[in-house]
């Protein structure tokens, strides 16, 4: 269930503790084209299912995170550190 | 030039302390709280600091990762400040917040059941011993909780949300007073 997140920091907490930013990306490269960069910052897919989003725990540990959420039943599959493993950039 | 001229005053100096059997909330004195923050990478940067604030006077409190808060009852001379500021490089960066965040002590049988009605987190000592400490939401402001003493907890709170976070805190207390 979403209303509590299981922080890797601190330990489960509630929605509240937190401000989402939204899906978490691969970043386009400095040089990419323009198309690319407009699809990055506009477009998103908006499934129904599974959804990995960009989660500050804003009143904890203020670190950046990346939760995996189904966005149906509201269960979360994992929560990182933004900072840990390896990077989005790197996966795609 | 203006006629008004700031003065330093306790942020909770106003409050009377709440004070009962099952039940104690005081302020405490605005001494020292330091904010350190580490480089990314560094490790053992807790034995690092404990080498500074060995008088048990000091006290080292975890407050994220690569993050701690040094508080002290007393005020730390400016040039003692300095030193351990310099000391603590290139690891790790110190930012005085004495004058930014305040201390508050609730204490007793019932302070775990009265802090629990705004925060989340399981106070329970098997979870939350002795020396834990927790940034969470206690009702709607941010706050750092320590357990200090087998009923006694230290909440830091930023300054201007002290006043708030006080009468929040004593109408959680009102049923056990
Ligand atoms: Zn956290």
């Amino acid at each position: 269930m979403a209303s509590l997140v299981p922080c890797p920091n601190c330990g489960r907490r509630p929605k509240e503790e937190f401000t989402i930013k939204g899906a978490a990306l691969s970043r386009p490269a400095a040089g990419a084209d323009a198309a690319d960069w407009f699809d990055y910052v506009y477009l998103r897919d908006n499934p129904r299912g599974a959804y990995e989003e960009y989660w500050h725990h804003t009143s904890g540990c203020r670190r950046w995170l990346v939760v995996s959420r189904d966005t149906q039943t509201h269960e979360v599959a994992a929560c990182r550190d933004a900072a840990d493993g390896s990077r989005l950039e790197e996966r795609a | 030039m203006s006629e008004f001229r700031p003065t330093h005053r306790p942020a909770l100096g106003t409050k009377q302390t709440v004070s009962s059997a099952a039940l104690r909330l005081s302020p405490l004195p605005e001494g020292t709280i330091i904010h350190v923050l580490a480089q990314p990478g560094e490790q053992d940067v807790v034995s690092f600091l404990g080498r500074f604030t060995k008088s048990p006077a000091h006290a080292v409190r975890p407050v994220s990762p690569g993050q701690w808060f040094i508080v002290h009852d007393e005020p730390m001379p400016h040039q003692e400040m300095k030193s351990l500021f310099a000391t603590l490089e290139p690891r790790a960066t110190g930012v005085d917040q004495s004058h930014g965040r305040v201390r508050i002590r609730i204490e007793g049988k019932m302070a775990s059941r009265a802090l629990s009605k705004g925060t989340a987190i399981d106070l329970d000592p098997s979870v939350f011993p002795i020396g834990q400490s927790a940034v969470t939401l206690i009702g709607h402001i941010a706050a750092h909780i320590t357990r200090v003493g087998s009923e006694a907890f230290e909440i830091i709170v930023l300054r201007g949300f002290a006043e708030s976070l006080w009468d929040d805190l004593a109408r959680m207390s009102l049923e056990f007073s």
